[in-house]
Parts: C-alpha cells; structure tokens; sequence
C-alpha cells in the first residue's frame, strides 16, 4: 500500500503538470480556475455539514428517547467514558470525547481520576461518585480533577459545557438548544469566517486578544465588519474562533446580543439582534413537542412532530 | 569647401564599402510591446507558481484522507501487530475481525493526531463539528453513568454503536474541514 502511495503522490501532479502546462493559460483562464476551486470549497464545506445533518437526523429517533431518560438538555458534560471494572484506586478513564471538555483539559484514556473538586474518590464507588459530582456540576463552572498517569499525580481543571438539547417549541415547552444550532449551520452567520489572535497579529490590530473576523456575515448581520476583532460577547471572552462559533451558538434566533469588538483600533458596543436560519431551512429542522400534560413518562419515546405539519 | 570630385568619388566607395549599417532590432512600440509580454509571463508564472502550490498541497491532503480512509475501512493491520506483539507469541496474524471498535479508535487516534482547529474557522462548518462533539461527549458521559449503574449490556452496545456513527460523521466533517484549510 505504501508504494502505491508514493506512487500516487508523484504520478497525480505531474499527471495535472502535463494537463496544464504552467504558461498556458491567460489571466482569464486563472481567474476561472480560481473561482473554480472556490465554489469547489464552498461544495466541500456544504457536503460535509450534509454530512453531519443527515447523521443528526439518523439518529434524531435515538435522540428522542435517550433524552427522556437522561433528562433535559443543558446539563453540564465533560466528555469522559469511565470503566467500572478499572481498579479500586480511582475512576479509571477508557475513553475521552474528541473536542470534549475533558480532551481540552488535557485528561488522556488510561489516566485515574483520583480527586475531583478535593473530594478523593477511591474503592468500588470512585466511578459512581465520580458520576454524581460531573452530574452535579454546573456548565462553565470549573471542575478540579486530580488524575493519575504513568505513577504520578496531575492536577487539571475542567470546564464542563451545556450538554446538548433537542430542540423544542411549544406553549409552555421551553426553547432548548439544537444540535448542532442550526441558525449558524445554515443561516446568514455560517459563512462568517473567523481568526485566532496570535501575539504578532493582535499588535497589528492593536489588542492582545479577540478573535479576528476574517469574512463578516452578508447583510450586516450581528453588524460586524471584515477586520473587526470581536472582544467579547454579552462579557464572554472568545478564546478562539471555535470557542466564539460556541458562544454565539448558546443564543436563539431573535435574541439581543451585545458584542464588544475592536474596529481600526476602536474600542465599540454593537448591539445586534441573533438572525434567524435562512428561509426555506427552518420548517426542515424545527420540531414542536407534546403539550407538557401528556409528557410521556420516563423511558418513552417523545413524539415529536414537525411544525410544518401542524398547519 | 570646395572637394575635388575624384576624391568625393573615393570617399562614396568608401562609405559604400563599409559594412551595412545593423537595423535595430524592434522599434520603441515592438519593444513596449515585449516588455508588456514579459511583465505578463511572470505575473502568470507568480499566479501559476501559487496555483500549483495550492493544488498540490490539496492532493498531498487528499492522498493522506485517501490513506485514512482505506485505514478505516480494512482491518487494523497495526494493532493486530502491536497486540500480537504484547502477547508474545512472535506469529504474524491477519488482524483483528473488522470490529467497530478498532475503526472507532483508528479514527479516534486521527482525530487526535489533528491541531484542534485550522487558522481560519468558518462559522458554519465549526458549528457542525461543535454539535458533534457536544453530543459525543454527552454519550461517553451518559456510557460512564449507565455502566456505574450496571445497565444492560445491549443498551450499552446500542449507544456505542451510535456514539461510533457520530465520531465517524465528525471525521467527515474534520477531513473536509482540513482539506479546504490545506486548500487555501
């Protein structure tokens, strides 16, 4: 398989060398060839968010009923499988989540969780216990896990997330969280495309943190421009362009949002209001609950149906 | 000045004897001309230059998501050596059946061999792969509580099974995320 690889790297470019010789084309011709490779891109990114939503939507039966029993969303997760028959002397980690809260904290698979928040868990109950305190945490509240790897001790901190939701709209049914927040997926703000700050760039733009905003969403949404740097959002601070993708998705459609940004080196409040998904999307992903009194009890699936259908 | 004709005879065979007179090679309009030409040639050769820069970045990308996507799909070749390996029988063995467990952790280890985001995120893309690993997260959260519980075994397996569906979906949406990343 290897030769076939090496193979493959040198044959595919000369094959293209050989399609295209690099004097050939005009100025026209790169032109076109580069919008080309754009709108490939742009296929690319579409196919895999169709991807992920046809993955959701495989699964949205399963979703249905395992959240009847593991409660609603919003509860705190930090994204670690615990093994029950690991040892007696802590909670042995079998698997971390990709992207998890724990994966970013730095918990590794094979690591023993031996103190959480100062409390020593040990004995047949250092999962269970371990299991009660991260049920019992509260999202963005830092959580101190002490663990054990390769025969000595670290100490990491945690911070657990807001568990998914499904998303819900009903009287009386409060809105919860979608996953994944559909209004960035496929509204107006999916195509803003954000920066990390490095230390050399934010001398440029003149602030050491913020995320960069590289592509602004189309027709003013949220009021951001190309270039601004985004501070905070309603006091959140953005680590990250993954991190403030996160933040805005914790808001619904609708919502008043108060986003901190640096412009040319000015210090601006811009108030905004969160846009709804693009039309033609919405009636595809919203889904309206029972009315609360006929709540199935726990163990039952949720029947869910779609708002389209109720008119 | 008066020349006597002889000698004005003499000094026009002369003249008419010296080598002729070299043309200039093009004149001020052919010379912008060519200037302009060249100015061109170089501006396409800068414009190539990054054109296949890009595109071979994208094909070194895309044979490497060729290389993990055959990973994925055949038996783990390497963990049956490794675990071969660690039992000590010294015997070369076809790996493992195609478990989705190995998958799963082959792809899990790919995951973990990428930087936790490219420079550039788009919005759209990175929501998706939020949604992802929230989700995956609240499984392995959830598998920890059901199995300190002592659940059944076939619930178990039903969420492990979803939860591989999910972490093959988020390296889907990683690999293309990297590839227009690569691309750029």
């Amino acid at each position: 398989m290897l030769r076939t690889l090496i193979l493959a790297i040198l044959l595919v470019p000369g094959l293209v060398l050989a399609a295209d010789p690099p004097l050939a084309g005009d100025k026209g011709g790169d032109a076109d060839l580069e919008a080309k490779l754009d709108a490939a891109r742009e296929r690319l990114q579409e196919s895999a968010q169709e991807v992920a939503e046809l993955t959701n939507q495989l699964n949205r039966p399963f979703f249905q009923k395992f959240s009847t029993f593991n409660g609603p969303g919003g509860r705190a997760i930090i994204g670690v499988q615990l093994d029950r028959s690991g040892g007696n002397d802590g909670a042995h980690v079998l698997e971390v989540s990709p992207g998890g809260p724990a994966a970013e904290a730095g918990v590794r698979a094979g690591d023993v969780i031996v103190a959480v928040n100062g409390t020593e868990v040990k004995g047949e109950e250092a999962t269970r216990q371990v299991v009660k305190i991260i049920r019992a945490a509260k999202p963005d509240t830092k959580l101190s896990v002490r663990v054990l790897r390769d025969g000595k001790t670290q100490e990491l901190t945690v911070t657990p997330r807001p568990g998914p939701g499904i998303m819900a709209f009903g009287e009386g049914v409060p809105a919860m969280p979608a996953m994944p927040p559909f209004f960035m997926v496929q509204g107006p703000l999916s195509n803003m495309e954000l920066a990390t700050l490095s230390p050399q760039l934010g001398k440029y733009f003149g602030t050491e943190k913020g995320v960069l905003v590289v592509r602004a969403p189309p027709d003013g949404a949220l009021k951001l421009e190309d270039g601004d740097v985004l501070l905070a959002v309603d006091g959140r601070e953005p680590k990250s362009g993954s991190h403030a993708t996160r933040i805005l998705g914790s808001y619904q459609p609708g919502e008043k949002v108060t986003l901190r940004v640096m412009r040319q080196h000015k210090t601006l409040d811009l108030e905004a209001t969160v846009p709804e998904p693009s039309p033609g999307h919405r009636k595809d992903i919203m889904f309206q609950r029972s009315p609360p009194e006929s709540a199935p009890a726990p163990g039952e699936v949720i029947i869910m149906r779609r708002t389209d259908e109720s008119t | 000045m008066y020349i006597d004709p002889e000698q004005r005879q003499n000094i026009a065979r002369r003249l008419r004897s010296l080598p002729q007179e070299t043309r200039q090679p093009y004149d001020w309009i052919e010379f912008r001309r060519r200037a302009r030409e060249r100015a061109n040639a170089s501006s396409r050769r800068g414009v190539n230059g990054k054109k296949y820069a890009t595109l071979a970045a994208a094909l070194v990308v895309a044979v490497m998501g060729v290389a993990a996507w055959i990973r994925l799909t055949r038996p783990d070749m390497s963990l049956s050596a490794q675990s071969d390996a660690t039992s000590g029988s010294g015997a070369v063995v076809i790996g493992p059946p195609d478990t989705v467990e190995a998958r799963a952790e082959v792809a899990e280890r790919w995951l973990a061999s990428l930087p936790d985001e490219p420079i550039v995120v788009r919005v759209g893309t990175r929501a998706t792969i939020a949604g992802l690993e929230d989700r995956i997260a609240q499984l392995d959260d959830f598998l920890s509580m059901a199995r300190a519980e002592g659940a059944q075994p076939a619930k178990l397996t039903a969420i492990e099974e979803q939860r591989t569906r999910l972490v093959n979906s988020l390296v889907q949406v990683r690999y293309a995320e990297t590839l227009v990343s690569a691309s750029r």
